[in-house]
């Protein structure tokens, strides 16, 4: 993505430009603070989190600062350069650059070594690697045989670049922002993903099922059940009726009440129940009627007759 | 319309979309439980209904727990037929406690009464009892 883009080198006198899009572009000592130093740490990483320090009294404002940091060699000198992007980015703007269209920013730092020979940026200056370190020096102070010869081209694209699109120039949200409401949403997606798995899992109710499955096959199916259900059910509602009423018949049959006779068939029941005076009579008609049963006091006597369907 | 301009919002809502999927497949997922354990629970209670209903009418050992009916009081009072799982006895001259054994037997035993005839005969009892099973 860098290196098939055309690459622009950008000095504060350059003059402004049109209609250039899809490109890189190459700043000079113009735009960054250079520091070279030996440090005792082995990563990149650990070079960018000590770089404030390094700059610390250098720099106007140093929370706007932002720092890339390489390794030249294999000894323990770390380059290290500390850029304002906001500033870069405006001067681009003022010169005519569309930010959006600028894959990635350079320092010419990073190619030390291609400005052995000095290169021209505008009429009077000139680039040129002194030891070490990309400098900018007046046209006027370079002899005859130092004058600029060198060519700036793409072949000067080295392989880090710096991101200088402002993701976040348009957007109502920082990027900061954007981290922090992502992670948290996705935190509450996996708690749900997770909960909503637990969920899934088999329910007592359903271990239960196939325990009795396993135990009676037949019943697997519910046209099985539903038929043991309809035979069964219908049998033990009559069954359980016959007996209740056997039960509230004989709670009738206290003091001075004898059963005469009880019929229980197929299609309902009949008792007769001899009482002993009226009173007795009377208390036995109110228990009949209360459980519901058909009560007939026979004629002339003080005996009574409970019928019922089933 | 440039979509890297919006990069932090489209993150923003892809988050929230995975969010929201989760959520989405969380309720689902509780609210197939929830009808799932309440077909589950009926399964089961109409399996236990089953089982209790078959264990108690197709019990193998009714038609010994039957025969007590037989000794149950003076074999000199019973007449007694037995055929393939039926029962027609009838009693004669049982007094007050007798017919109450003989009755609270029968209504223990799991056997559909297709008759039961209670008769006071001067003082002593004679029963009709017919029953399947």
């Amino acid at each position: 993505m860098g290196k098939d883009r055309e690459l622009i080198l950008v000095y504060s006198s350059m003059d402004s430009v049109r209609d250039m899009r899809d490109i890189n572009v190459m700043v000079t000592p113009q735009f960054y603070t250079l520091k070279k130093e030996a440090l005792p740490v082995k990563y990149a990483y650990q070079a960018k989190r000590v770089a404030p320090a390094i700059f610390d009294g250098l720099l106007e404002d140093s929370s706007e600062y932002e720092y890339m940091v390489f390794k030249d060699g294999d000894d323990d000198e770390w380059t290290l350069i500390a850029y304002n992007l906001n500033k870069i980015r405006s001067f681009l703007l003022s010169k005519g650059f569309v930010i959006d269209t600028i894959s990635k920013l350079f320092f010419a730092q990073q190619v030390v070594d291609m400005f052995d020979r000095p290169v021209a940026i505008g009429d009077s200056e000139a680039l040129v690697s002194l030891e070490g370190s990309v400098v900018v020096v007046p046209s006027v102070a370079l002899s005859e045989d130092e004058k600029p010869s060198k060519i700036f081209d793409d072949s000067f694209t080295p392989k880090r670049g710096v991101g200088i699109k402002n993701a976040s120039a348009n957007s109502i949200i920082s990027t900061k922002q954007s981290i922090i409401f992502s992670v948290i949403f996705i935190a509450f997606a996996i708690m749900f993903f997770v909960e909503g798995a637990r969920y899934g899992s088999s329910s007592q109710a359903e271990l239960k099922i196939a325990e009795l499955y396993e135990a009676y096959p037949s019943l697997e199916s519910s046209y099985t059940r539903d038929s043991i259900i309809k035979k069964y059910k219908s049998i033990d509602k009559i069954e359980r009726r016959k007996r209740d009423i056997i039960k509230k018949i004989s709670i009738m049959i206290f003091d001075g009440v004898s059963l005469a006779s009880l019929n229980i068939n197929l299609n309902g029941f009949k008792a007769n129940i001899i009482c002993k005076d009226a009173k007795v009579s009377k208390r036995v008609k109110a228990l009949s009627l209360k459980e519901g049963f058909k009560t007939i006091q026979i004629a002339n006597s003080n005996d009574m007759l409970i019928e019922g369907s089933l | 319309m440039n979509w890297k301009n919006y990069q932090n919002e489209l993150i923003v809502l892809f988050a929230f979309l995975v969010m929201f999927s989760g959520y989405i497949y969380k309720t689902n997922t509780i609210e197939n439980e929830a009808i799932s354990a309440i077909e589950s629970q009926k399964t089961l209670l109409d399996m236990k209904e089953v089982i209790a209903l078959k264990n108690l009418w197709t019990d193998k050992k009714t038609s010994q727990r039957v025969k007590q009916l037989q000794s149950i009081v003076p074999i000199s009072k019973v007449n007694w037929s037995n055929k393939r799982k039926k029962i027609k006895a009838s009693y004669r001259g049982l007094s007050a406690r007798e017919l109450n054994s003989l009755i609270t037997k029968i209504l223990n035993l799991p056997v559909e009464i297709t008759l039961l005839d209670i008769q006071d005969i001067s003082k002593s009892y004679s029963v009709e009892f017919q029953c399947k099973w």
